[in-house]
């Protein structure tokens, strides 16, 4: 096996593991902008993660219905441009609570002088 | 109550119910006749019968919001539906002469007992939970 090929192989593994947990972090960061319905948000989410994070329409309904269901976020019935009804998302005020506590421990350590020299930025 | 009673559970007790009369009937109608394989037939597809739908609207039910339960709001349907149909059998007068209430009785206080061990393995469930769904199955 190449060089190359192997660390095609290890990266894809990483990313696999690393991806896991993160459509929550894209759906809340989607949802800082403004509210949005479901097609909104998977475009946002997958155009801003540069394609490295795909998600199915059916599978964002069903993460959407619980984090409603939990109370992290709620929608409002609006018309949109043809067709019926759409709900359009946005965070509770418990949800902007939980993305901000998640994010000030999880996320902004990585922008510690330290930690970006690390990285290489 | 958003988590305990769901729209694939309310179909599933519809299910439950058609196929709980459909079960009376025929078994009445065995015991009436005294034809055996009839008895034995109706019970085995009406086991077979509750099996399936509750494998598929359970199915559904997790597609549409996983709630962790083990299984108990469907098992409490279901006991719910077959004893409260078999008891209004008997209060209609619907039974075969040779059928006694008292089996009804026999059978809900048995399957009782089990559904209480069930209940206290689901509320042992419930502990790791928010609002019925996994602590662990929250965040994807």
């Amino acid at each position: 096996m190449t060089n190359e090929k192997k660390l095609a192989e290890l990266l894809s593994s990483w990313e696999e593991t690393y991806k896991k947990g993160q459509l929550t972090l894209w759906v809340f960061l989607s949802l800082q902008e403004d509210t949005k319905y479901v097609d909104e948000i998977k475009s946002f989410v997958e155009s801003k993660s540069m394609g490295t994070m795909t998600c199915e329409e059916q599978s964002l309904y069903r993460v959407l219905r619980k984090y409603e269901h939990i109370g992290i976020l709620n929608y409002e019935l609006r018309k949109g441009h043809k067709g019926p009804e759409r709900k359009y998302y946005r965070l509770t005020d418990l949800g902007q609570r939980l993305f901000s506590e998640f994010v000030k421990r999880n996320i902004r350590l990585f922008y510690a002088e330290e930690i970006k020299s690390l990285l290489k930025f | 109550m958003k988590a305990f009673i769901t729209p694939c559970l309310l179909r599933f007790s519809l299910a439950a119910v058609l196929l709980a009369i459909l079960f009376r009937y025929f078994l009445s109608h065995g015991i009436e006749s005294h034809i055996t394989v009839l008895i034995v037939l109706v019970s085995f597809l009406y086991g077979v019968g509750m099996f399936s739908a509750g494998w598929y609207f359970g199915k559904k039910d997790a597609e549409f919001l996983p709630i962790f339960d083990v299984g108990f709001r469907f098992h409490l349907a279901t006991y719910l539906v077959h004893n409260v149909v078999s008891e209004l059998w008997f209060v209609g007068g619907f039974n075969s002469e040779y059928e006694k209430v008292s089996v009804i009785h026999v059978t809900a206080l048995c399957w009782g007992i089990f559904l209480l061990l069930h209940l206290a393995f689901y509320l042992r469930a419930r502990e790791q939970t928010i609002r019925g769904l996994h602590k662990h199955d929250l965040f994807e």
